[in-house]
């Protein structure tokens, strides 16, 4: 039986080596605070402390821009901000020796808002922004000096809309909101390093082994071959498992103590290392009488928190598909990734899609409004269609928003009536550039085995590719082996990361075949982060979601009766797994919608649990929970990973805005409908009055 | 201490205030999972003397002279695994053997719920990857 379900399945924190000792970290209470002195001198014998002075030698790092060292050194810049780590024989007495540790900290002001921390003359998070060497600075970035803003993306297609505004019949501007959130995985970070002489090796969650393995070799000042990344299956990553997270921490405390050692992060922890971007996201968009979409300006504030990880390509990617898939005459945008003291923000599901999706298809039912047209008709009526091109001047192919919308509006039954109904549609991008290799070896006994460095998450990835290998090789998939990726055995892959995998890797392994049993694929493209032209996406994830939903006026509490999304997938590889993802994303879309948000006060997370954090559960799953793979004969695979999260909170702010109810802010509390619902009713009777 | 793990009497060191969690991942059983640590996700779920507890929220002690079943205790044919395996009832699987504990529990009480049953039993067991829809039509299998 599989090794999932009886339990066998070994993930990294069950990686056990001998001698091996378990670390815990020691983090800053404060938002902003200089650290004056660190006295370790009461800890235990038998444990290995590991101090700013200790890692001072070490090289800063960071996925795209150069901010982080292996622990604080003069400045902890978030409460929860690793200060020192002990190595102990046990978890037990490594927590109880960080309590021996005795740090001096000055406290100093801190920013939290992203709006706020954008502007001029506020607290400076950090001095300077030096770009990062790793792969992931894969464009141009554009840090603001002398700012928080640590990168500017833009996009200027057609005029200035402010100055064609004047012009349209109908305009809506409207600022929206969305909280931070946890991935939440079930299992937590989890990394074991160990030292071989001059080698260093690490068991690590990672969906990054390549970029962690370069990042290592540059804090360390070693030969990246010297650097070896093993990587265990994962217990859920969402995004939270990339770039460098507590390995740089594991591998200095191993040196330190001249043995393996290995860090979990405990779950409150888990809300101090890497949450989803809160956003403010403020759209404005014109139309003529007659519904056609004329003008679209879009202005993004992603709160990348202390350190910038990938925040600056989860801006770019909020701020390009924040026009959405529609014809655009002109279409400018300003994404700003904002330096904040609070937790580091980063890769997470659906990639900042989500937020200016939100925003976007909520303003979208606004201007239907505006304009008395249904927003159904006003979508189809300006969704792009095959061979136009989209605001960063790309042309689009295999083009399927208006189909994705409309089985979408059917699964609702949106023609009998739209009350207590919402749709939403998003175009999402998939990782570009981008470079992915596989090596298929052909064993004596009639057996292949796969190298690859695409990791297993839970997202079904080696089944998906060992079906395409079987497939490509003409041989059953029994026949097929994946053993755990290992950078010493596998060749180079940029990520498991935006839904690319299978359909990158599909293509490697048909090269492969044709090669000899190695295959590469290689995706060209970026964007002119100064004017958002070029390619953004080799091919985009399309996809659109309804929901039904009831009220109580009363309470504002409400029940979203049905959801429904509709995903392009132009090819099904593995049936089961893509309705796993479809399904898992929309019930992870639902969690964004209602509940899920890390509230923050003074700078200290004040939910840091799965109590007071809550994540979807069996009773909140609508009763009515369905969905489309799209296929088309002939169609490219699509990566299904998150495109159905993205539009599921915008389908049920809609649904809410049918009924009058405009929240403006995620999640959409009780709370926020009553106050809507209060608001329509005070419009309606001042209305009424005059 | 002396415990009865899946039948078998298992000599652990522990101390009066460690948690059956912590005691049974260190003597190997490694299907018993910490998620939230705070018995609200389920992923430590055990049974102890026929009931599902978190191995979070119980004391070893507390489980000594008591029959502890784990994932691990499973037969290779067990009916339940068998139907979440063919229902492919899971993504990433970190909480799939708690779930089957759970559902044998409530398999063992109510042979055949319907759909609420299922959610009201299993909901303390939480899944972030979403499986959930396949889930309830896992025990529904496993019912029949």
């Amino acid at each position: 039986m599989h090794s999932i379900v009886t339990g066998r399945v070994q993930y990294s924190q069950d990686v056990d080596l001998p001698g091996m000792l378990h670390a815990r970290i020691l983090r800053s209470p404060y938002a902003h605070a200089r650290i004056r002195g660190v006295d370790a001198s009461a800890v235990p014998e038998g444990c290995v402390a590991l101090l700013p002075d200790d890692v001072r030698g070490y090289a800063s790092y960071g996925a795209q821009i150069q901010d982080e060292t292996v622990l604080a050194l003069d400045r902890a810049l978030y409460a929860g901000d690793p200060v020192a780590a002990v190595a102990a024989p046990t978890r037990r007495e490594a927590t109880e020796a960080l309590y021996a540790i005795d740090v001096d900290y000055e406290e100093l002001p801190a920013v939290f808002d992203p709006v706020e921390a954008a502007q001029p003359s506020v607290v400076l998070v950090h001095e300077t922004a030096a770009i990062s060497e790793s792969d992931a600075a894969y464009f141009d970035l554009r840090p603001q000096s002398g700012t928080n803003v640590c990168h500017r993306f833009r996009i200027r297609h057609g005029d200035d809309p402010d100055v064609v505004f004047d012009d349209c019949e109908a305009v809506v501007d409207r600022t929206f909101r969305t909280a931070g959130a946890q991935h939440a995985m079930m299992e937590p970070h989890a990394s074991v390093a160990r030292w071989d002489n001059e080698r260093l090796e690490v068991w690590t969650g990672t969906q990054t082994p390549f970029n962690l393995r370069g990042e290592l070799a540059r804090i360390f000042d070693l030969r990246e071959e010297d650097v070896r990344i093993v990587c265990p299956p994962m217990g859920g990553a969402f995004g939270a498992k990339t770039f460098v997270r507590l390995e740089a921490i594991a591998a200095a405390l191993a040196r330190k103590a001249g043995r393996p050692v290995k860090v979990v992060l405990d779950r409150a922890e888990e809300f101090q290392t890497l949450n989803r971007h809160p956003a403010v996201v403020r759209v404005k968009l014109g139309a003529r009488a007659d519904g056609t979409f004329v003008a679209c300006r879009i202005w993004c504030w992603a709160d990348t928190g202390a350190y910038a990880d990938c925040g600056p390509g989860v801006a770019q990617k909020m701020g390009f598909a924040g026009p959405g898939p529609y014809r655009w005459e002109h279409a400018w945008v300003d994404a700003d990734c904002v330096y904040t003291n609070l937790p580091p923000n980063g890769a997470f599901r659906g990639y900042g899609q989500m937020q200016s999706t939100w925003a976007r298809e909520l303003a979208v039912d606004l201007l239907a409004d505006e304009l008395g047209l249904d927003p159904l008709e006003l979508r189809l009526r300006n969704l792009l269609r095959e061979g136009e091109r989209y605001v960063t001047g790309e042309e689009m192919h295999d083009v399927h928003y208006a189909e994705c919308l409309e089985a979408a509006a059917r699964a609702v039954r949106w023609d009998e009536g739209r009350r207590g109904k919402g749709l939403a549609v998003l175009l999402k991008g998939m990782q570009t550039p981008s470079k992915a290799e596989i090596v298929l070896e052909e064993g004596d006994d009639g057996t292949y085995t796969i190298r690859c460095a695409t990791v297993e998450m839970g997202q079904g990835a080696r089944r998906a590719i060992s079906l395409l290998a079987a497939e490509e090789l003409g041989v059953d998939v029994s026949r097929v082996r994946f053993p755990d990726p290992d950078t010493d055995l596998v060749p180079y892959d940029t990520r498991t990361t935006s839904s690319r995998s299978t359909y990158v890797m599909a293509e490697a392994i048909r090269d492969a075949v044709r090669n000899g049993g190695h295959g590469r694929m290689e995706i060209p493209g970026g964007l002119d982060p100064d004017t958002g032209q070029g390619v953004a996406s080799h091919h985009w994830h399309q996809g659109a979601a309804a929901a039904e939903v009831r009220v109580d006026e009363e309470t504002g509490v409400f029940e979203v009766t049905r959801l429904h999304a509709a995903i392009y997938a132009g090819r099904v590889v593995n049936r089961p797994g893509a309705e796993l993802q479809n399904e898992g994303s929309m019930i992870m879309g639902l969690g964004t919608a209602l509940f899920e948000s890390i509230d923050v006060v003074d700078g200290q997370i004040a939910n840091p649990n799965l109590s007071d954090y809550e994540i979807p559960a069996f009773a909140d799953v609508p009763r009515e929970l369905t969905h489309d793979l799209i296929e088309h004969e002939g169609s490219e695979i699509h990566g299904l990973g998150e495109t159905a999260l993205p539009p599921v909170p915008a389908a049920i702010g809609n649904a809410l805005g049918s009924l009058g109810v405009h929240v403006t802010e995620l999640p959409m509390t009780p709370e926020s409908v009553l106050e809507a619902v209060d608001a329509r009713d005070k419009l309606s009777q001042g209305a009424g009055a005059r | 201490m002396r415990l009865r793990v899946n039948g078998a009497d298992i000599e652990v060191e522990a101390t009066n205030d460690e948690m059956l969690l912590a005691v049974l991942r260190r003597a190997g059983f490694s299907s018993v999972r910490e998620t939230c640590g705070i018995g609200v996700c389920g992923a430590c779920s055990v049974l102890v003397d026929g009931e599902t507890v978190s191995g979070c929220l119980t004391l070893a002690r507390a489980a000594v002279g008591r029959e502890i079943g784990t994932a691990e205790g499973l037969a290779a044919d067990d009916p339940v695994a068998r139907a979440f395996a063919d229902a492919h009832a899971f993504q990433c699987g970190f909480c799939t053997p708690a779930m089957v504990l759970t559902a044998k529990r409530l398999l063992e009480e109510t042979p055949s719920p319907d759909e609420d049953e299922i959610r009201v039993a299993m909901s303390g067991n939480l899944c972030r990857c979403g499986s959930y829809v396949k889930i309830v039509e896992a025990v529904r299998a496993a019912a029949r």
